[in-house]
């Protein structure tokens, strides 16, 4: 599995199509059987509490496309709080076993793993 | 040897900093800095107290005023976070801000006299887009000028991504 991550509109879905995958490969925010998921971060924003349950499912696809969503103020509320604590912590975990990490800035993959 | 550590939330920065921190002395030092108010932050301070409990730090916490604090010994020392040390030395009980910079700045470097390492936690809170009021804006400056002066005073600063290192400047002085 290969991660991708860096901020909103970053590039992480142009770096996958630059990887083979056409749009019609990629899953916004569902596990189906398409290769790809993108947005993790609004799947993990449905239910907080169960991202660490959604790990060995998103260890089984080929690429993984995440939002970088920890970098700001720490938000007011609480459900967005933990939303945003469950998905760092959610890619640390996907980190530690992804074959490759990449993070795009600005259009540019660097590959941190 | 001393060592920056940032990122965002969630991104693996305790738990690096508490690697580096068993791999740099025997005389370790935890300096909390975070001032609970509710059961989160209670919470919270748990989860940091479990996740270090068997990795020998001696926690001393202390919410403001570090150019103070005297440590018995010298040693390592790993203070976390700047985020909760300039909150807490900008804001009073009545939310009236003045400028932390000073009491943040000079304590960091006053520890950093009193210990052989110094590893310090801070946070990447710049990077969003919220519509802040003029406090949060004030707090959001103080502690970028403040990060700016630690990266420049330590000899290696570090950015956590999906708990991965990435070199800012200098390189790693330990193990990990």
């Amino acid at each position: 599995m290969v991660l991708i991550i860096g901020s909103q509109a970053s590039g992480k879905r142009e770096y996958a199509m630059s990887l083979g995958y056409a749009e019609c490969d990629m899953a916004d925010a569902v596990l189906d059987e398409r290769p790809v998921l993108y947005n993790l971060q609004d799947m993990v924003a449905r239910a907080p509490e169960c991202a660490p349950a959604l790990l060995e499912a998103l260890l089984e696809k080929q690429a993984v496309i995440c939002n970088e969503v920890g970098s700001g103020i720490i938000p007011v509320n609480a459900r967005d709080r933990s939303s945003r604590e469950q998905t760092g912590r959610l890619c640390v975990l996907l980190a530690q076993r992804a074959e490759r990490v990449v993070r795009l800035v600005c259009g540019i993959p660097m590959v941190i793993k | 040897m001393r060592v920056l550590l940032t990122g965002g939330s969630a991104c693996g920065k305790s738990t690096f900093a508490e690697r580096i921190a068993v791999s740099a002395g025997e005389m370790r030092y935890y300096i909390a800095a975070m001032r609970p108010y509710d059961d989160e932050a209670f919470e919270k301070i748990a989860r940091h107290r479990r996740e270090r409990a068997d990795k020998g730090f001696v926690t001393v916490e202390r919410y403001m005023a570090l150019s103070t604090l005297e440590l018995q010994h010298r040693g390592v020392a790993l203070l976390e976070c700047i985020c909760n040390l300039t909150a807490n030395e900008m804001f009073n009980e009545r939310g009236e801000a003045t400028d932390p910079y000073e009491a943040v700045v000079g304590g960091v470097k006053a520890l950093g006299e009193r210990c052989d390492d110094l590893i310090v936690v801070t946070n990447d809170v710049g990077a969003d887009m919220g519509d802040y009021s003029e406090q949060t804006r004030l707090y959001i400056e103080a502690l970028g000028r403040i990060n700016r002066e630690l990266a420049a005073y330590c000899d290696c600063v570090l950015e956590l991504v999906c708990g991965i290192p990435l070199v800012l400047k200098g390189e790693i002085p330990w193990s990990y």
